[in-house]
């Protein structure tokens, strides 16, 4: 058997102790994982950013625009000291500036416009004279209560009418209907990654399967 | 017998009902769903030596769901003789990319920097997914070994999206999204996702509008995907496994609910 195997053998066993109680073997085994995931990243983003990105250009070939980078990532680590927090605003600001300007439109029209015209589609097909089926007819007509209830109970500063209630509660059982299928699907999820560490004990440990 | 043994009870039948049906192994694949069926049609019709770019956008931790997707699609591929471009937007999920990727490749005899290549992990994922869009080589001047892309026979005639007939994120988290607003909406690149079970209602709408192509979640999705393929792999193998220990979840909880009744009951009396 391979060492690695061992070791993993030992830290699932050690992570599934915990079933019992809390024990220093758990608590080992998720302090590996914790410094183990960190470091890897930390390497990982040395060897594909820090390397090919500001060294090599920097000091190898001499390419002098990674030195406003450089800067800019510099000052960053000035917000560890109160009294120099404010030289990391240039970066900050950059960085802030450029990624609500990058992702406001990209999200409007990712997850409103496509949405919403995607909503209405099918009305448009209604209005083009287009044969549809029954149960699409069905199914439209359902997207369209929920969307619109959904959409009413999320709009707080409405007049506390009983037909506007009743709306928003209709959104409230769609909503509940959509938590319920994604609780599901987590179970779903979760027991899939046990069956994945059963397989492990079970086939390359055991040898059972 | 007090809470925590309850527990424990609990703990240890879910255990067994993972435990003994994957040793009497059972082939409990379904139906098909469409959105399988509709992301499996979309990689076959594509034309031999077409690109497929495939996204390892995910973390160890979920390896147990990816792994049977990832190795189904990249299956799937090599039957179909793809060219293939793996890249990862998790630092986690990079290795672990390359190692399923070298493993089909292997299985087919695929030629590196011919027929795949493996450009591994890029961090701040949008200034990732839209400088691709520009150039891929310009994005990504050595793949993960540190050999210099710009050479490499496969990046002779791909520059950027244009060339990429296909994008598959196999993902465990939100990457899609990212891919779905800054390579769908600003580059009209054609996505597919695979998804831990628990994010698919999250892309249920984006399959709706038609930004996403394709969609197939979890373990049920891989075995459904392998069907497909016609071989066993790690979806179909876990299925039935998967069955017996969601039926005893199910169990469980209707008899806690009963049994929470009844002790509602007896107070009120």
């Amino acid at each position: 058997m391979e060492m690695s195997t061992l070791v993993a053998v030992v830290c699932t066993l050690a992570i599934f102790s915990f079933l019992y109680r809390d024990n220093p073997f758990y608590r080992m085994a998720e302090h590996i994982l914790i410094g183990l995931s960190v470091g890897f990243t930390l390497v990982m983003l040395y060897n594909s950013v820090l390397v090919p990105k500001l060294l090599r250009p920097l000091f190898l070939e001499v390419d002098l625009w990674g030195i406003i980078p450089l800067l800019l990532g510099l000052t960053m680590l000035a917000r560890m000291k109160r009294s120099l927090a404010k030289f990391s605003k240039p970066a900050l600001a950059l960085m802030i500036g450029s990624g609500a300007g990058l992702s406001i439109p990209a999200m409007f029209e990712a997850r409103i416009l496509r949405q919403l015209a995607a909503s209405v589609e099918p009305f448009a097909m209604v209005g083009r004279g287009e044969e549809l089926s029954f149960i699409f007819i069905c199914s439209m007509i359902i997207s369209l209560i929920g969307v619109i209830s959904a959409m009413v109970y999320f709009f707080y500063t409405r007049p506390d009418t009983k037909l506007i209630g009743s709306i928003s509660r209709t959104g409230v059982y769609f909503l509940m209907i959509f938590f319920g299928a994604t609780f599901g699907y987590t179970v779903t999820s979760r027991l899939t990654l046990l069956i994945g560490r059963m397989e492990f004990l079970l086939g390359d440990f055991l040898s059972i399967l | 017998m007090n809470a925590t043994n309850i527990r424990r009870l609990i703990f240890l039948v879910i255990l067994l009902a993972v435990a003994l049906p994957l040793i009497f192994n059972i082939d409990l694949t379904g139906r098909v769903t469409d959105e399988t069926r509709q992301m499996f049609d979309n990689i076959e019709m594509l034309q031999s030596h077409s690109i497929l770019m495939v996204s390892f956008d995910f973390e160890a931790s979920s390896i147990a769901e990816v792994r049977p997707l990832a190795e189904a699609i990249l299956e799937h591929a090599c039957r179909k003789e793809l060219r293939v471009v793996g890249v990862s937007l998790f630092a986690e999920g990079t290795a672990l990319g390359e190692q399923m990727l070298a493993q089909v490749a292997k299985k087919h005899q695929l030629q590196y920097g011919v027929d795949y290549v493996y450009l591994g992990f890029r961090p701040q994922y949008v200034a990732a997914i839209l400088a691709m869009g520009e150039s891929i080589v310009d994005e990504y001047p050595a793949d993960y070994f540190g050999n210099a892309t710009a050479v490499m026979p496969i990046f002779r005639d791909l520059k950027n999206y244009n060339q990429v007939d296909l994008v598959v994120s196999i993902a465990d988290g939100s990457m899609p999204t990212y891919w779905t607003e800054y390579a769908v909406a600003r580059y009209d690149v054609n996505l597919e996702v695979a998804l831990t079970a628990s994010m698919a209602t999250a892309f249920y709408p984006y399959l709706s509008s038609g930004q996403i192509k394709g969609l197939t979640a979890g373990l049920k999705g891989a075995a459904e995907y392998e069907s497909l393929l016609d071989c066993k792999g790690g979806g179909r193998r876990g299925m039935f496994a998967q069955s017996v220990s969601q039926s005893v979840v199910i169990l469980v909880i209707i008899a806690g609910n009963v049994v929470e009744y009844f002790n509602r009951r007896r107070k009120w009396k």
